[in-house]
Order: structure tokens, then sequence, then C-alpha cells
């Protein structure tokens, strides 16, 4: 009797096991088509995204859509997708600590959403090309290969710059600098009152100050050589401009920056800004709701400036951060998948959206903005001021070498003095240089 | 004189008078078995061995099988493009100077961890077990609370404790008027490592010393009242009787700090600085997860996994011949 059930319970074991591993399977009892959406919960939360399938599923009666949304979705759909069960569509922009995206478009694992730039917004006569903001699509973002053809649609779009409080400005009678060297002079004059000019979250924001600075010194011909990795690129007197100004203004830093340039403690910095302790930080219009909860100083009102210009009523650069949506080669309904993205840019799905300020980059959007929103877009009104999309192009894994982490994070060690303007510029050139041979 | 008297069991079974007979319960369990018996026991033992087997070979076998055959290949993780480079990842790998630092910091987080860790936690231990201290048990219970908190928790803790304006340990030098030995501790990059080697302490010294307490606790009481009409001071005990009885336990730890340094430093790191300032509290395991799964190098991060896997197992076995000696009885 005890072996029977020792036997029996091995054989269920075994069995429980093996059902374990081959469980799946995917479709809808209903005869719908179900399309796998996956998307990131940005703090612009998730209800809109609710809101905006049902809207769709009431247009679109025979499509069944079925939502995974997370603050860390790449965990949760990452073992599927390795195991061979991807979603159809994923909302997910580059820039993420766990780079599933970028990773995907070094192994050329995206689907061409070329064709979606022709077709119809469902339920609209205009194309979703003609109805994207100009410039919003055909560049390293969206076309990470350099061709001229999209792997990653514009999803929602964010000016980046420098943030500061408006209201310290207007209480000391200080002007936000237009040039660099009035944007040092104030250093100086805010450092005798004991506020530093400048502070960052951690040093991967610097992605916004960096490539609009390289655009303001070089033009926009040198930063894309240097975002496709140009032969010696980094030893060019641009790149030294650029190296030169940003060591200067890391010598502003605020002391508390690279104690709290972490994940854990980033938000004491941006409270920097909050507390009248440090003048400027570079960030995303993501700032105000993130910080929402935060105690400020009185009269405190968010501002936003792009960079300083390198000559006086020379072009200002902003990076424009865009979070996009993309669909994996290996998903199972690709049509249903594009017909969805496609109506993400209807008017319907966009004024969902922007209630939620998530602003897509969608003609005539401006008339949908909050007043504080606004104010922020505004920027892209300025004539002297070039939004600025994209980031480094995508080569093959070039093992031990992320050009970003040299970029951006040995700015903790330039203001800490472990690291020397010479050592930085060496460092990126090689690191460039790996990539350039590593190729598209 | 009986020719057919009957032979005594020991000898019906073909056992000398002169051997003794088997004890009575192994007889009935297993000695008088049929060769067909025993192979039917035998495969009733392996059938109740199979779902363990099953288990351990797919979650722990194939694994680790996998790792050493991806360091081969350079592969992003997902495309099923994989391409064989032979030993290209490990070449590269003694190129690579943040995989160089990740190592000394490892190596660094390993050696001082360990030292202070042992050295704490059988100070403790004897104190705790020799000393007859008032509320021993509550400082027990106290030194061992760490090792129940989540690693994540423990690294918010000592991100406050550590906060450079008004964090516990800056405060508590203020307040000491030490003023000038105040620091950065997360944002220096000549401290940041030792600060989170503290960290690592205080999460792990209770589980040892509870360890070491209950082998202590071991050792007959009479030994030490016999040195002690000697004339043997605590020290000199706990040097020639205490350590020396309890260095089987000594050294079985060593070998769980060698593999709880390399895990928990991840975890800490990853919590609490995510390896900076600038790479500089770097470790194996948080290199490996950022070649991997960051930076869509997933061949060169199993290489680094095999490099973490072999120099676990070689420092285990330096440390195990090198702490090997005859052990004591009592």
């Amino acid at each position: 009797m005890r072996r029977s059930l020792v036997l029996t319970g091995a054989a269920v074991t075994v069995l429980g096991l093996l059902a374990g591993c081959s469980a799946g399977g995917s479709g809808s009892d209903s005869g719908k088509t179900v399309l796998k959406v996956a998307a990131l919960e940005g703090g612009y939360g998730r209800d809109m995204y609710t809101q905006v399938i049902k809207a769709y599923e009431a247009s679109h009666p025979d499509i069944d859509v079925q939502l995974q949304i997370s603050k860390s979705i790449e965990d949760e759909i990452t073992p599927n997708m390795k195991a061979g069960r991807y979603p159809d569509v994923v909302v997910l922009g580059q820039g993420r600590k766990a780079a599933l995206t970028e990773t995907l478009v070094k192994d050329k694992a995206l689907e061409d959403l070329t064709p979606v730039l022709k077709e119809k917004v469902p339920g609209e006569d205009t194309t979703v090309g003609d109805k994207l903001t100009e410039g919003i699509v055909g560049n390293l973002n969206t076309d990470p290969y350099g061709t001229d053809k999209t792997y990653l649609m514009p999803m929602y779009y964010a000016p980046t710059g420098l943030f500061y409080n408006q209201g310290l400005f207007k209480e000391k009678g200080w002007k936000v600098p237009a040039t660099w060297d009035e944007m040092f002079a104030l250093g100086d004059t805010a450092k005798k009152q004991g506020i530093p000019l400048f502070t960052y979250p951690t040093a991967g924001y610097l992605d916004s100050y960096f490539f609009a600075l390289l655009a303001d010194v070089g033009g926009e011909s040198f930063y894309t050589d240097v975002m496709t990795y140009k032969k010696d690129v980094w030893k060019s007197a641009n790149a030294r401009k650029a190296l030169d100004i940003t060591t200067k203004l890391l010598g502003y830093a605020a002391p508390a920056t690279v104690g709290y340039a972490n994940e854990q403690d980033f938000t004491k910095n941006q409270q920097l800004v909050l507390d009248d302790k440090a003048l400027f930080m570079p960030n995303g219009t993501w700032i105000v709701g993130e910080m929402a909860d935060a105690p400020r100083s009185d009269g405190f009102a968010w501002g936003l400036t792009p960079l300083p210009a390198v000559t006086a009523g020379g072009k200002r650069y902003i990076t424009t951060s865009v979070e996009s949506v993309w669909v994996p080669s290996a998903a199972q309904q690709k049509d249903a998948a594009k017909e969805f993205i496609a109506y993400l840019y209807s008017d319907e799905a966009a004024k969902i959206f922007a209630k939620s300020d998530a602003i897509q980059p969608v003609e005539g959007i401006a008339s949908s903005l909050s007043a504080e929103n606004a104010e922020f877009y505004k920027v892209y009104e300025d004539p002297s001021v070039a939004a600025l999309v994209g980031g480094f192009a995508s080569t093959a894994p070039v093992e031990g070498v992320d050009i970003k982490a040299t970029l951006f994070d040995t700015a903790n060690s330039v203001i800490s003095g472990d690291t020397t303007e010479d050592e930085w510029q060496s460092a990126l050139n090689e690191a460039s240089e790996k990539l350039r041979q590593a190729g598209g | 004189m009986t020719t057919s008297a009957t032979p005594p069991p020991a000898q019906r079974n073909g056992v000398s008078k002169a051997e003794p007979a088997p004890p009575a319960g192994r007889s009935r369990r297993g000695g008088g078995r049929s060769p067909v018996r025993r192979r039917a026991d035998t495969r009733f033992v392996l059938l109740c061995l199979l779902p363990a087997l099953v288990l351990f070979a797919v979650f722990m076998i194939v694994p680790t099988l996998n790792v050493f055959r991806m360091s081969f290949y350079t592969w992003s993780g997902f495309s099923p493009d994989m391409r064989f480079v032979g030993l290209d990842n490990f070449r590269a790998l003694l190129d690579d100077r943040q995989f160089v630092r990740a190592f000394q910091n490892t190596v660094a987080l390993l050696v001082v961890v360990t030292v202070v860790t042992t050295v704490m936690g059988l100070f403790l231990a004897a104190l705790m077990t020799r000393q007859r201290l008032r509320g021993r048990n509550l400082y027990r219970f106290v030194l061992y609370v760490p090792n129940v908190l989540s690693v994540v928790v423990i690294a918010a803790i000592f991100s406050a404790v550590y906060d450079q304006e008004n964090g516990l340990l800056n405060g508590a030098l203020r307040l000491l008027s030490l003023d000038g030995l105040q620091q950065v501790w997360l944002g220096n990059q000549k401290i940041v490592l030792y600060s989170v080697a503290v960290a690592m302490v205080w999460q792990s010294l209770g589980y040892y010393m509870v360890l070491y307490m209950s082998s202590m606790a071991s050792v007959p009481e009479e030994l030490y009242e016999a040195s002690a009409l000697d004339g043997a001071s605590p020290t000199r005990q706990f040097f020639a009787l205490t350590l020396p009885l309890i260095w089987e336990n000594l050294r079985t730890t060593l070998t769980f700090f060698i593999m709880s340094a390399v895990n928990l430093s991840f975890v800490l790191v990853r919590a609490m600085t995510g390896g900076g300032p600038d790479g500089s509290s770097e470790v194996l395991l948080s290199y490996m997860y950022k070649q991997a799964y960051t930076n869509s190098s997933y061949g060169y991060g199993m290489a680094i996994g095999v490099v973490i896997f072999a120099f676990s197992f070689l420092v285990s076995l330096l440390v195990s011949r090198a702490t090997r000696r005859e052990p004591l009885r009592y």
C-alpha cells in the first residue's frame, strides 16, 4: 500500500513537472482575435490604457485586447519571450535599465512598421504619417538602423532640458541664462548666496543635457557624427569643447549630487531644486507628476529652459524624449497589431492619453494640453530652439562597452576628481571606436 | 552421535561458527533477501528519488551546463542568431577594465566581510557562551534580527544611515563634534565599497554568531574547568580549547561566506548603489547582470558567470585545504 502511494506520488510529480513545462497556449474561446498588448506603467498611470482599449474594442468587436501593464514590464514579458510567447504590441521606450527595446533593436527582432505610416487612422481620413508631427519619425530613435525604415513608432513625446524654480528666479531678480557665459556668471552669483548652480538626479539623466549640448556645439551634423561613432569624433575640437563646458559645469555641482545619484536616493537630488539648494537639473516633464507630493519652497513653480547657447544668438537644441510602441517580429497577430497602433494616433485615443498628460506627437495636440504642460511645450515655439530626437545608433553588441555609461556615469568621477577630462575624452574615444568597428 | 543433526543457522547460511552472527535487525532487513528482491528494493528507492532527481537535473544541472555552453557564444539572449566564438569571451574579459575592477571589488568584499564577520562572530559567540552576560538572550535576538530582514530592507536602512545630510552616521559624528570625519558614504569612490561591506556584516553577523554559539555550547564544561584549574585565562581557553574544538564548524562557515559574499553583495549593490558611483562598487554578479541583460551580451555575461563559478569553487577548495587539520574529539 505504502509502495503504491510512493509510486503514484512520483508519477504525479513527474507528470506535473512535464505538464508545467508545456503549459501555455493562447487564443480566445469566443472566436475573437486576441491581441496581446504589453505596456510600461510609467508616470502617466494605467487608466488611460484601459480606457483606450475599451474604446478600441467598442469599435472593433472582433478584437479582444489583453493588456499586461506593469512598472517593470520587462521583467514580466521577458521570460515568456524567451519561451517563444511574444506580446503583439509593446509600449516601451529606450533608455530603461533593462534595455529590452535596445536588445531587440540590436537583434533586429522588431517588425518593420513603415507601412503603418501609410495606413489610415481608423475612423479618420488621414494617414498616420500625415498626422504625426513633422520630424518625429525618420531619426535614429524611430529608424534605429539609419535606413528609411521605421521600427519604433513614437508614442509620447516630452521636452527635456534644465528644470528650475521660476519662483526663486523671480524672488532674486535673476534672469534665466541664455549663454554659457551667463550661466557660469549666475553660478558664481548663486554660489556667493550658498546655492549651487547644478545637480542631476542620476548621471543617466545627463542624456537630455549631452545630446542637446553636442548639437549646440557642432550642429546637427556633428551630433549625428557622435551618435554614429564617426572615427575619432571624440578627439575633435567640438567634442573637447562640449567636455570643457561640462567639466566646468560639474565644478558647480551641488556637493550632495554624487552621493544621492543612485536609484534609491535620486529624488533627494531632485528635492534640492524644490528646496532652492540647487538651481538647475536636467529632467523631463514627468518631474511634475513625480514630485507632485514633495515639499517645496514658498512660491515654487516649475520652469523649463533649453541649455544655454554656446555663442550668443546661437541655435539651441532641446532633447525630446520619445517613448515608443513596437511589434516584435515574432508576434502572432502582426496585422491586428499594426491596426491597433494606427488607432493609438486617433483623435479619440489622443484625447484620452492627453488627459493623463501623455502627449502624443500628433498635429494639433497643443490645444488639448493642460496649463502647466502647455507652458513646457511652448519651448518648441521659440524660433531659436530646435527639437532633437534620437540617441546613439544601434550596433551589434560589443562586450564590455556601454558608451552611454562612459559618457554619463563618468560625470560622477569628474565631480569627485577621480577622473580627469583627458581620461574621460580618451575613454569615450575608445568606446566609440569599438562600436564603430562593430558596425550596424 | 547423530549425523543427520540440523546445523545451526549460521552454518546453514554458510557462515563459519567462528564469525559473529550478523545483527538480528540487519539479517531481517536485507541479508536474507534474494537478489530479485534486492533489485526490486533498488528500483523502489530509485523511483522514490526520481522526482527529486528530475527536479535537480532540470533546475540545477541543465542550467549550469547551459551557462558553460553559452559562454562560448555571442548571443543577445533573444535572437536565434548565436555565434560560436570559442574562448573569445574569456579573452575579452582579460582586457575589460570594468570586469577587473568588479573582480577586485568582489575579492575585497569577500576578504573584508569574511574576516570581520568571522572574528566578530567568534568573539560575540564566545562572549555569550562563556560569560554570564545579563540579557544575553536579548542581545542574541537583536543581533539575529537583521538575518531575517529582506536584503532590500537592509539596503533601505543603510541608505538612511549613510545619508550624507540627515543620516544617522553623520548625525552621530556631528553630535560628537567629529565633523571632520563626516563622509559622503555612498558617493565617495574610496569608501563606498566598505559602506556596502558594513551592511553585509550587519546582515550576516547574527547568523554566524548563532552557528558558532551552538557548536561552542557542545564543548564539555569539564574541559574549561580543568583548564581553569591549570590557570588558563579566558583568552587562552578560547585559543587552546574553543577554537580547535569548533574548527570543523568554522571551516564549514568559511564556505558559506564565499557563497553568501558573492550573492549578497550583488543584491546590496543593486539596491544601494547600482554599482556606482561610476562603477566603483560594481561586483562580479552585478557586472554580469549588466552585460547579459543591459548590454545585450548574454554570452559574455555567461562567461563572467563561469568565472564566478570557477572562482567560488577554487576559493572554497583552497580554504578547505588550507584549514584542514586532524579533528579534535572530546
